[in-house]
């Protein structure tokens, strides 16, 4: 979008530097994710999973308001900052109790009859688990990118997962973070980026920026670049023929992976988690294409092997 | 290796989904399977560029349509300021700002043309042919206004009455050959990216 900039706006531009990072808001990131999951769920061809991840993201945004975990390590975060890594490493820092409490909270809030019976049943089975099991979900799901996660269970310990790491990222001041230049994980809990937002309003209008699939922070990487590989080279946009112009996906031909990348100035209310799920289509053309996904969707486990 | 398994599981089919924690969970991906076999995929690049105008060198973002990536011939639609770009961070002037007239210009000049001495025809001519044409122009002025030495005696190897205007888009690279090979001819007067 074309704008005419004023006398002033110039020099005001030219003396800016772009924001490189966006840390996640607590009290906002769960909240606009179900907001914007339930307008999606109106048009849902999957069989109301939007409606059901809609009540998770709601869920989420109570369990984070009462949420107070203790503070991290101070010795994971000054080796963090001095070494230039991620400062709430989710492979390195010792969790909290209290995630285990979001958990709870999420499985309370999501029980009933208003989903299917396997919510429920997963529900209960989770609920009832030991808490040596469940940390070890939890190992598992934050080790290898979820490579051994058991699909049903998945979802839920993820998103109370995200609730911890929202809430101890949210309370960060954005000196804390050390920034790498093309970093290809989060700089605050080091896990691979869900898909890419082009922002369209003021200070970050323009800028490319992925969005971590755990803590929902947001950084800053050069636009037209493989978010996989790092080639600038054989870098697509592709699409739905007729689909929404906010809604694309990196694809690259050097690595044959692909992130989605949304862009706000065609949709202003475009949010990560929400569109990636509610955009399935296009995984499944990609695959048929032969590209492959180069991170899992947090409510979108599949079996290993 | 952890990488090797975690791209098995990340391979994305109708088949994969009946695993996932969407079936498993009790929710149906048939309408949404079905609605699939309808849509087709379409192609769009962004190409980072250097707008040609001045030597202020700003990039831009070039929007097209097709398959660069297939060699297919690729329609660019739209042509904005580059927000990465440290020089210009997004912006552009008038001119670059309608480049992308300029582009697709009936105007535009896309092959060599000669226009003889008294005609008032342009005719299209061959790369190779513009080449010997040019060389041959510059040899016959060069012989006859080459300067080896001034009056005085000073050795001075000059051409003073030829010049050269250069690209500005040109990269370090072809500026530094630009300015050996019109200075080892003697040329003093041209302008290129060489001298940002």
């Amino acid at each position: 979008m074309q704008r005419i900039l004023e006398p002033g706006q110039i020099e005001a531009l030219a003396s800016r530097s772009v924001p490189r990072l966006v840390l996640p808001a607590r009290e906002r990131v769960f909240a606009a994710r179900a907001t914007r999951l339930e307008a999606l769920a109106s048009r849902d061809p999957l069989g109301g999973y939007l409606t059901f991840a809609a009540a998770l993201a709601r869920a989420q945004h109570d369990a984070a308001a009462g949420l107070a975990p203790g503070a991290p390590e101070p010795g994971v975060q000054a080796a963090a900052r001095a070494h230039g890594m991620p400062i709430l490493p989710a492979r390195g820092l010792r969790r909290g109790a209290e995630w285990r409490d979001a958990l709870a909270a999420i499985l309370a809030a999501l029980g009933g009859g208003r989903f299917p019976a396997p919510v429920a049943r997963a529900g209960l089975l989770l609920g009832a688990e030991p808490v040596a099991l469940l940390e070890a979900r939890a190992e598992r799901l934050l080790a290898a990118d979820g490579r051994d996660a058991e699909p049903a269970a998945a979802p839920f310990v993820i998103a109370a997962l995200q609730v911890y790491w929202v809430v101890l990222a949210s309370g960060r001041a954005l000196g804390d973070v050390p920034l790498d230049a093309a970093a290809a994980v989060c700089p605050v809990c080091g896990m691979l980026p869900l898909a890419s937002i082009v922002r369209s309003h003021a200070p970050y209008a323009g800028y490319r920026y992925l969005q971590c699939g755990l803590c929902a922070s947001e950084w800053h990487r050069v636009r037209v670049e493989c978010t996989q590989c790092g080639a600038t080279d054989g870098i697509s946009y592709q699409s739905i023929e007729g689909g929404p112009a906010a809604i694309r996906a990196e694809t690259c031909e050097r690595c044959r992976c692909y992130r989605k990348i949304f862009y706000q100035e065609h949709d202003d209310g475009v949010e990560a988690v929400a569109d990636d799920l509610a955009s399935m289509a296009l995984d499944l053309l990609l695959a048929a294409a032969g590209y492959q996904r180069a991170s899992a969707h947090p409510l979108l486990w599949q079996p290993a092997g | 290796m952890a990488e090797v398994t975690r791209r098995e599981f990340l391979k994305f089919t109708g088949a994969s989904l009946a695993g996932s924690s969407l079936v498993l969970l009790g929710f149906t991906p048939e309408t949404a399977l079905a609605e699939v076999r309808q849509f087709k995929l379409a192609r769009a690049t962004e190409t980072r560029n250097t707008c040609p105008y001045c030597s202020v060198a700003c990039g831009v973002l070039m929007y097209g349509t097709g398959d660069r990536a297939k060699n297919a011939k690729s329609a660019i639609f739209h042509i904005e300021g580059d927000p990465d770009h440290p020089v210009n961070r997004g912006t552009l002037c008038p001119k670059g700002a309608s480049l992308i007239d300029f582009l697709h210009s009936d105007s535009r000049l896309q092959y060599p043309e000669y226009r003889a001495p008294r005609s008032a025809e342009w005719q299209r001519i061959s790369w190779d042919e513009a080449f010997d044409k040019i060389a041959g122009l510059m040899k016959k002025d060069r012989d006859q206004n080459f300067v080896a030495k001034t009056a005085d005696g000073l050795t001075v190897n000059r051409w003073l009455t030829t010049g050269m205007l250069a690209a500005s888009a040109s990269s370090n690279e072809t500026g530094y050959i630009t300015h050996k090979v019109m200075r080892s001819l003697g040329v003093l007067s041209f302008d290129n990216q060489a001298r940002v």
